[in-house]
């Protein structure tokens, strides 16, 4: 099990100064265990505000957010992250990055070994254990970081539009390789992108946000079977979706 | 691509090789000029007949020694003070706050600025040699860890939070690496640094050392001599350059910039 749930949550830069910014306002949510959510909005409307605050990295003004019950207070491994900037390790080889959190906790090397071969052929990178970051592309990159996240067993993992800077064929080579392995896992994802196509791809739930302040607007339930392949996104239901959310978005 | 770098890097010695060869012929070229006065410009023979006079009796090496033990002294204690108050202050607030602005304060002033009152409070004694020299390469090199240390890119230490890592483990497993390039370059400034002020400090409270011996060849006018320790000098910090660079290189393998 691992269920957040953000409650009454509203979350203000410099309260109680005259330059005060309210980023987030009222907002109730449920991610179920094992779901895979998507937030999407425009820009400012503090989707990333609202993943950085789950993982810990600072805490709302008012409300709070628990994990399984549990009031979720700075950052631990419950929770991991995939960020959009480049944040994989240059210093490290691949299979380096992607046993870095077993390593953190005393993990034997055998057991290294054995995540990073797991993982390095999990995210597709089998032949570029040795490789530094450097020597890799965007795309594999990216792949690096989302091996690294899993490798270190989060129960819940929080995505901040990691495949936005990758181009179109990649991002979708990376959708459904994500997907994949959200399958074979089951842990709870949540999802920020600005991408509509994207989330309505990957998601069981996208929750859609205005913006100044950031509020949520709508909840849609995408009730696309799944497994999902590529040629869906060109069905009926689709599109009838995007159309409806993308009427939603503020432009 | 491998023989092309490997083409561009001889190119590259070649170059360099050539701009010394160019310097020591117009030196000979000059020197050889009926009008020269070889008190003055020694010719290249007269210098390294003083090379090997006083390699033959034992001076030069024993100078050598006792200027590269100040230099390897000085530059082992102040880089150390340097990279445990450096990564300190670069990493904690408090450390930060606490010590910033005296760093800050006293960076400026020159070491060689400090020669008179260490001579009044320990002599003219080893001891001050190698503290002028540990204070010059402690105040190039802090400066240097403390920017590494705020370098640190904030998604680094975010992904590594994210994963579970306390904020030691952060500044342990990312923070220092993370640093390394900029660590290097404040131990490579700190030699040169190490270098620059032994000569002052020999020039000034000297009984051996290769300051002295410059000091010696100027109260006796023995240009070539002076001629002869200045190459020296050149060639032992050009060196030990070389060697950091290549250690440099093999550690941070990781990073993009070559040497």
């Amino acid at each position: 099990m691992s269920e957040i749930v953000v409650d009454n949550l509203t979350h203000t830069f410099g309260k109680g100064t005259p330059a005060a910014l309210t980023v987030l306002e009222g907002i109730n949510l449920t991610f179920e265990s094992g779901s895979f959510n998507s937030l999407v909005g425009t820009s400012g409307c503090g989707k990333s505000t609202l993943l950085k605050m789950m993982a810990g990295l600072f805490s709302p003004s008012d409300g709070q957010m628990t994990l399984d019950g549990t009031e979720i207070k700075g950052t631990d491994r419950r929770r991991g992250m995939v960020f959009q900037q480049d944040a994989v390790f240059p210093w490290m080889t691949v299979s380096r990055n992607i046993s870095y959190g077993p390593r953190l906790r005393g993990a034997s090397k055998e057991e290294q070994r054995e995540l990073e071969a797991k993982w390095v052929e999990m995210v597709g990178l089998k032949g570029f254990e040795d490789r530094w970051p450097r020597e890799l592309s965007g795309g594999m990159r990216k792949r690096v970081d989302i091996g690294r996240v899993y490798a270190n067993d989060p129960d819940v993992l929080l995505m901040d539009e990691p495949f936005g800077a990758l181009d179109a064929q990649t991002k979708e080579r990376m959708q459904s390789d994500l997907l994949a392995t959200w399958r074979q896992t089951q842990k709870t994802v949540i999802f920020v992108t600005h991408d509509l196509e994207e989330a309505i791809f990957l998601s069981d739930k996208i929750i859609v946000m205005s913006a100044r302040p950031g509020r949520i607007r709508h909840i849609e339930e995408v009730s696309l079977p799944r497994p999902r392949t590529d040629e869906m996104r060109l069905t009926d239901e689709f599109i009838s979706i995007k159309r409806k959310l993308w009427g939603m978005l503020e432009h | 691509m491998e023989g092309f770098r490997a083409k561009l890097l001889s190119g590259r010695v070649l170059l360099g090789v050539l701009s010394v060869a160019v310097v020591f012929a117009l030196y000979i070229w000059v020197t050889n000029q009926p009008d020269n006065n070889p008190a003055l410009l020694p010719p290249i023979s007269d210098i390294v007949g003083s090379f090997v006079t006083n390699l033959t009796s034992g001076s030069l090496l024993t100078a050598l020694g006792a200027s590269l033990f100040r230099i390897v002294m000085g530059f082992i204690i102040g880089t150390s003070l340097a990279l445990i108050l450096g990564c300190l202050i670069g990493w904690y607030k408090i450390a930060e706050y606490l010590f910033d602005p005296l760093i800050e304060a006293v960076r400026p002033i020159p070491p060689l600025a400090y020669i008179p009152i260490i001579i009044i409070w320990f002599g003219i004694e080893e001891f001050s040699r190698v503290l002028i020299i540990t204070i010059a390469c402690f105040l190039v090199c802090i400066v240097n860890v403390i920017a590494g240390m705020k370098n640190v890119p904030q998604v680094y230490v975010d992904a590594a939070s994210t994963m579970g890592a306390s904020r030691f483990e952060v500044f342990r497993t990312v923070a220092i690496p993370a640093a390394t390039p900029f660590i290097f370059t404040g131990l490579r400034i700190a030699l040169a640094a190490a270098w620059t002020t032994l000569v002052a400090s020999e020039l000034i409270a000297a009984q051996n050392g290769l300051g002295f011996l410059l000091q010696e060849g100027r109260r006796y006018f023995l240009t070539d001599q002076v001629m002869m320790v200045i190459v020296i000098i050149g060639c032992c910090a050009f060196t030990m350059d070389r060697i950091f660079r290549k250690i440099q290189a093999r550690l941070m393998r990781w990073s993009e910039a070559r040497e």
